[in-house]
């Protein structure tokens, strides 16, 4: 916390290195969060790329109110919540990923050998976009229920029914795998 | 059927292990400098910092100036036309001529309705007082009517 401090003061005196730091620090967190919101390696570099741009453009005015972490995550979040529903106005169709799990051979063959976070993978991308969205910023981000509804703009008790429904899909989710 | 905690623990424990390739890295961080850079520029163009815009962007130093130009109005004042101990002084020494002039008709009338004939006692005492010593061989009467010696 405090280091993250320390970075974003000489980051907004322009230090370059200061930059590259918080950049080598968040980068993989950032690219993880985004790949699991979009299910695409490529919109997902995308979305880094671009919020880190963003945040150098604001050198020498940026204000750190939470955790460095926290706010780059939101930026995440929003970004490619932004790139998700451009997507859904190009396809027109349903979420995309849950026709990407659709049109798997299910959430059991689709698991069976592959690595554990891949299989998790694979379970969150049949929920809700929203779901999931508050899912994984407040188990695998650890940001609190309060900071993730002010960065989503919802309510708090919007943030936790999504949160207690998007459990309850995937329990039964997994529920029926294991049941097959 | 499993509880709430082991799918959140379920969740958590998964957590995506991904790492960014070297063409991102060099590709974001590139143009992450190219646009700090050109923000940097932006402002030291725009920004120019000039004495009047400091002052009127900063509260601080709007206080500060307009604290200056009140000292420096006060001085200006004192030096050039405000009161001085020493100026009065030496303009009522060059002007009074003598203790006649101090003790004046209007100083006495007050001095005799306050305490009457020892009121204009003390009030002669004062003004002597004031004057410093006088050679003994000076008579009260000279001293009123503003012979010198």
């Amino acid at each position: 916390m405090v280091e993250d401090k320390i970075l974003v003061w000489k980051f907004n005196r322009g230090s370059k290195d200061a930059l590259r730091r918080i950049y080598e620090k968040f980068k993989d967190d950032l690219l993880g969060l985004a790949i699991t919101l979009l299910r695409d390696r490529s919109l997902a570099e995308d979305v880094v790329h671009d919020v880190f741009v963003s945040f150098a453009g604001a050198v020498g005015t940026f204000h750190l109110s939470g955790t460095l972490k926290g706010y780059l995550s939101t930026c995440v979040a929003n970004s490619a919540r932004d790139r998700n529903r451009l997507r859904l106005g190009r396809d027109a169709g349903p979420d995309v990923m849950e026709a990407a799990g659709s049109n798997s051979d299910g959430p059991m063959e689709h698991a069976i050998g592959r690595e554990e976070s891949s299989r998790l993978q694979d379970l969150l991308a049949r929920l809700p976009y929203e779901q999931r969205e508050v899912i994984v910023l407040h188990l695998h981000h650890g940001m609190r229920f309060r900071e993730i509804a002010k960065a989503l703009g919802v309510s708090i008790n919007t943030v936790q029914s999504r949160y207690r429904y998007g459990l309850d899909k995937l329990r039964s989710i997994l529920n029926s795998v294991v049941t097959k | 059927m499993r509880p709430k905690e082991n799918i959140e623990k379920f969740v958590k424990d998964r957590k995506p292990n991904v790492t960014t390739s070297r063409q991102m890295d060099k590709r974001t961080l590139n143009d992450s400098f190219a646009a700090m850079e050109q923000t940097i520029r932006a402002k030291s163009a725009d920004h120019k910092p000039s004495t009047p815009r400091i002052i009127t962007l900063s509260r601080m130093m709007k206080l500060t100036a307009a604290a200056a130009v009140i000292i420096v109005g006060i001085s200006f004042y004192i030096v050039h036309k405000g009161p001085s101990e020493q100026g009065i002084t030496t303009k009522f020494l060059e002007t009074v001529e003598s203790p006649s002039e101090i003790m004046t008709m209007k100083s006495l009338k007050i001095a005799y309705s306050r305490g009457g004939i020892e009121g204009i006692e003390n009030q002669c005492e004062k003004a002597l007082k004031i004057l410093g010593p006088q050679p003994a061989s000076i008579s009260l009467g000279d001293l009123f009517n503003g012979s010198k010696s």
